[in-house]
This record gives structure tokens, sequence and C-alpha cells, in this order.
């Protein structure tokens, strides 16, 4: 039996998955007193889908040779991938309630060091699409057949560097690169459009030599077939450039600016962010 | 017959020992930002090992980035650049991809402080061994000759240690007869004396060393210590020393803020309280300009080592 094989697809299953993942995450944020809620949240159908479906991974042996890489460039969405992460095995249930907690092994950007199944520290936008190139390129001089993800926010490809990573993985053809950007229109001072457009954002990407894709963030279908579709792109690397909802399903800041880093200092307002999440769930910790 | 390493210029020997170091190891790789001409390894490394040279593009920050995946792969890349970009220019990149991750990567600034020279006052990096040396896990060192930068690569490809060395590009004098096994722990005490320690590093070396006659005829007695490895740092040996002599003069190619000065500053005062002199860039920048101006601006030539050595020694004898 391989032991990469992950269960059929149910998308009732996945449904209530996502709502547990948000609720999980708004009682670890409200723990902490404060943290990154919008860009985890837009992520979850995402990240879910990459665990799930694509990323061939292994949870007792989180550094197998083999394994799909992911760097989580936008890493203050860790949140979300910590999730993934236990629900996959990688580590402890009870590891998830420490978040930011003092000593703890979840920081709030994500931490190659102290988290199995963690493939970059990350934290400093701009950053981690370049090491994911770095990635790509040792994969391929040593032959090796696994793919390197990368994702990247939109507030985050204001970051110059982002651009000199875009021109290197275009010229050396890394389609082993699939990069995702997490175009949920909104940066921590306002929305992208009006603070520093992106827009033409798929031309920059072609222009740049990418194989550019689109998909809705949240649709299940879309995201599994678009990433396959971008997995399969050859001769180039492939952006696709999902279209999300920052905090979705997170009624209380839901497609608002502050919904990037929510304080949340007494139980009145953990309560409140709470009820306003779409669905309830049982934290497992 | 081996090869005479010092009649080369650095950037040569920084490239050929790249070469056999990727012979040995095939995950050592040399990565490039549109520089590999300056920093000697084009052709040298690209035209003997295209595979494991990599040229970036001017493009330093994404340089270093490439570079920490790379090392996350368990490749070992050396990345070059002129002192200024590879290190204040991309300070946040290696601080966070590289230190603070602790990857595997090892940045090479080349043409340091004055051997900028005609590239003048924007490329003339005074304070790389100071912002390098308030990084955690950073390792800091700066060889002074051609086989002292040959010990020290060996050692850089065999550790795990995220590494900043400065290159001197040009030919230097020789200081060490052979090659021998760098320990970052350890301090080289090049001359044995009673008198003052002179400390210095890097393209420094070759002056403190070439003064040591002059001082003897003088009746100075110089211990002379060369720090390869500004961090970590030995502190036995400069408090061995201090305890000795009662004077220490440092001398580098940087600014004296935070640098090898400000070590034996932070050492001595916690530790050997001692009278100190420091030589170097007095928290300027620089300027187009030859060697020898620079020298005598700033205070550091050997003429100014030899003159502070001696001052020091006679101010510590009349205690």
């Amino acid at each position: 039996m391989d032991k990469h094989t992950q269960p059929a697809f149910d998308r009732a299953e996945f449904d209530r998955m996502a709502d547990e993942w948000r609720y999980i995450m708004t009682d670890m944020i409200c723990r902490a007193g404060s943290g990154h809620l919008g860009g985890a949240f837009s992520l979850v159908e995402v990240v879910m889908t990459l665990y799930y479906r694509i990323m061939r991974t292994d949870p007792a042996n989180p550094r197998w040779d083999e394994r799909d890489r992911l760097v989580l460039s936008k890493g203050h969405a860790a949140p979300v991938l910590y999730l993934a992460l236990a629900y996959q095995g990688f580590f402890p249930m009870a590891w998830l309630k420490t978040l930011n907690a003092d000593g703890t092994k979840l920081p709030s950007h994500a931490d190659a060091r102290f988290v199995p199944g963690i493939d970059m520290t990350t934290g400093s936008l701009g950053q981690g699409l370049s090491c994911a190139c770095g990635a790509a390129h040792a994969a391929r001089l040593d032959g090796k057949k696994h793919n390197v993800f990368c994702i990247i926010g939109d507030g985050e490809s204001n970051e110059g560097q982002n651009w000199e990573a875009a021109m290197f993985a275009g010229h050396h053809k890394l389609d082993n690169l699939v990069a995702i950007t997490d175009y949920n229109k909104l940066q921590i001072d306002d929305f992208t459009d009006r603070l520093l457009t992106l827009e033409p954002l798929c031309d920059k990407w072609r222009a740049f030599g990418w194989e550019v894709f689109e998909m809705d963030g949240h649709d299940w279908d879309a995201i599994y077939k678009t990433i396959n579709a971008a997995i399969a792109a050859r001769g180039k690397p492939a952006m696709i450039i999902a279209h999300t909802i920052k905090a979705k399903g997170c009624c209380l800041v839901e497609n608002k600016p502050e919904s990037h880093n929510i304080k949340v200092p007494d139980q009145a307002t953990y309560d409140k962010f709470l009820n306003s999440l779409t669905a309830k769930a049982t934290l497992p910790y | 017959m081996g090869k005479n390493f010092h009649d080369m210029e650095m950037r040569f020997v920084y490239g050929e020992t790249l070469n056999e170091l990727i012979e040995q190891n095939p995950a050592v790789m040399c990565l490039e930002a549109d520089l590999s001409k300056a920093s000697g390894t084009n052709p040298t490394v690209s035209g003997k090992h295209p595979a494991n040279f990599l040229n970036i593009g001017v493009a330093e920050a994404n340089m270093i980035g490439i570079a920490a995946g790379l090392a996350s792969e368990g490749k070992v890349p050396f990345c070059a650049s002129f002192t200024c970009f590879a290190t204040r220019r991309v300070y946040d990149q290696v601080t966070i991809s590289v230190a603070y991750a602790n990857t595997n990567v090892k940045i090479v600034g080349t043409a340091p402080g004055i051997t900028a020279g005609p590239n003048g006052g924007t490329h003339m990096c005074f304070q790389d061994l100071a912002i390098m040396r308030a990084m955690p896990n950073m390792h800091v060192y700066s060889p002074c000759d051609a086989l002292d930068l040959r010990s020290i690569m060996r050692y850089m490809a065999a550790s795990r240690q995220p590494t900043y060395m400065q290159l001197i590009r040009s030919k230097v004098p020789k200081v060490f007869d052979s090659e021998y096994a760098f320990n970052p722990e350890k301090a080289v005490v090049l001359r044995e004396g009673s008198d003052v320690t002179l400390v210095s590093t890097g393209y420094m070396t070759q002056f403190a060393v070439a003064v040591m006659d002059e001082l003897k005829s003088a009746g100075v007695s110089v211990e002379l210590l060369h720090y390869p490895s500004v961090k970590p740092f030995d502190v036995a040996t400069l408090v061995a020393s201090a305890q000795k002599t009662r004077g220490v003069v440092t001398v580098e190619n940087q600014n004296i803020i935070g640098g090898l000065g400000g070590a034996v500053c932070e050492v001595l005062s916690e530790q050997c309280p001692t009278r100190v002199k420091r030589l170097g860039v007095p928290n300027q920048f620089g300027e187009v300009a030859s060697e020898q101006y620079l020298f005598d601006k700033h205070g550091f030539g050997p003429k100014h080592i030899a003159d502070a050595c001696q001052h020091m020694a006679a101010e510590r004898k009349t205690k």
C-alpha cells in the first residue's frame, strides 16, 4: 500500500473540515490575544486541498526526500499551515493551543526549525519565492521528481524580491515550481487596489515567463483542477492567481482590512469572534 | 610541485579552491550576482563546473533566498558579491532566510573596505564585520592571505554553519607558510611579545606583520594576534595577552565601531580592563582615493600602526 495515498474527496467532509479549521484557528488566535486571522482564513481551501489531495508527504518522516515541498512565503498565515500539519499527523493536536505562547513550537510565523513538516522558515515578506526557486533548482540538479509549491500574498507582491525571483524562475524555466498568489485583495492598511494596485496581475506573471492560471480559491473542484493543470504545465513555472476572500467565514471582519491581525483583549471579544463564524466545531485539544 | 597560491590574486585562489571543494563534494555551489569575474569564479568555476555555478543576475536579495532554498535541499552555496551588496544591501534576507532559518549558506563579501578602491564611497563598506557580527548564528571570518583563505574555505565547506567571509580580491603578501587547520575558536599568535598586544584581521594583518621588524628595532616587544574569525571570538588568547602586556592596539579595514576593535573592547572591558587604541576608519564613509591617501586620512596604515604600538608601549612603561 502506498502510504502517501490520500482518501477520496468527500465534499461534505471537506466542508465540515473547513468549518472546523476556521473555528479552531479562531480559538488559537483568540487564546493568543491577537493574530493573523484574515490571511489564514483565505487559504483554508487551498491549503487543505494541497495537503489532502495534491502533495505527497509523509507525516511519519517529515524530511522524506521525495516529498513535495511547500514554502508559505506569507509566513503570517502559519495558523492554517499548522492546522493542515496537525490534521495530517505531523505533530500532536495539543500543540495547536500553544500558538504564540511562551516557549511554543508554533510561533506566529512559519518556522521550519521547530515544526515538523515545514520546509522553509518565513516571516519577512518577499523572501519565500526566492527560497522556493532555490529548492526547485536543487531538485532539478539532482534529477528529483517532486514539486515545490510556494504561496505568496497579494500585499506581499509589493516586495521587489518577488519579481527578482519571478525573473529567475522564468529564465530557468523551473516547471517543478508552482506558485499560488492568495489574492484576497486586501493588505494591512487597505484594499490592494487602493494602496498599490497589482493589476494587471496575470499579465505581469506572463510577462516574466510564467504559465498563469486563475481560480476561485474557495471552490474545491476549481482548486483541485487548477493546481493539477499547473503541475502539468511544462517548460515554464506556474503561477495560480487564487481569488479569495480575506477572513472568509468570520462575518465580523470578513473582507475588511482589520481582519489582518485581530486583537482579542477580553472574553467578550473572544465570544464575539467565535459567534461570528459560519459554523461551530469541537476543539480537538 | 604544488601551485604557489601566494603568487595568485586572492579572487583566483577563491575560484580554484571552490573548484577543489566542488570536486570533493558535488553539493558545493558557486552563486554569483553578475560579479563573477570580479570574484574570480568566471571562468575558473563556471567553465569547469557549470552545473555548480549559478549566476543569479543583479539581484542579491534573490541570490540569498535562492541560496537558502538550495541549502534546505542539502547544497552548500557560496554566494559572492562586493561586501556592500553581500551584507548591508541584503541584511534582512541574510538575517531571516539564512541566520534565523539556520540554513547552511556561505556569504562572501569581496573587495572589503578600502580595497574597493576606484569604486569609491558608494562601494566602500566599512561596517560589514560589525553588522554581520551582530547577527545570531552567523560566523564572521576575514582571511589575511591565500593560505589563510584556503584553510578557512575548507572549514566553511565542511561546517554546517551560516558564515560570512571577507574576500580580498588582489594578490597579498604571504603571512602563512602553509595551510593550517583553521579553528574559528582560535586566534593565531603570529609574534610573541610583552610590551603591547596588536590585534588585526583580514587585509590589515599583512601591514601589521610588515612593521614588526621596525618595532623590534625600536625596542618594542609586540605580541601580534591575527583573528581570522572575528566571530566566534577567541577570548582566551586575547585576555592572556592583555594580562601580559596591559596595552592593546587594534587595526582593521573597517569602521572602528563594532568590528574587530569593538569585539576586543567588549571582551576586555568585561574580563580584563585594559587600555585599547582602535585603528581603522573613524565613523566616516569612504571615497575614491588611493590606499595611501585613505590610510593617511584615517590613520590606520603601517606608519600609524607602528606609532600606535610605540605610543601604547611607552604609555604602559611610564605607569
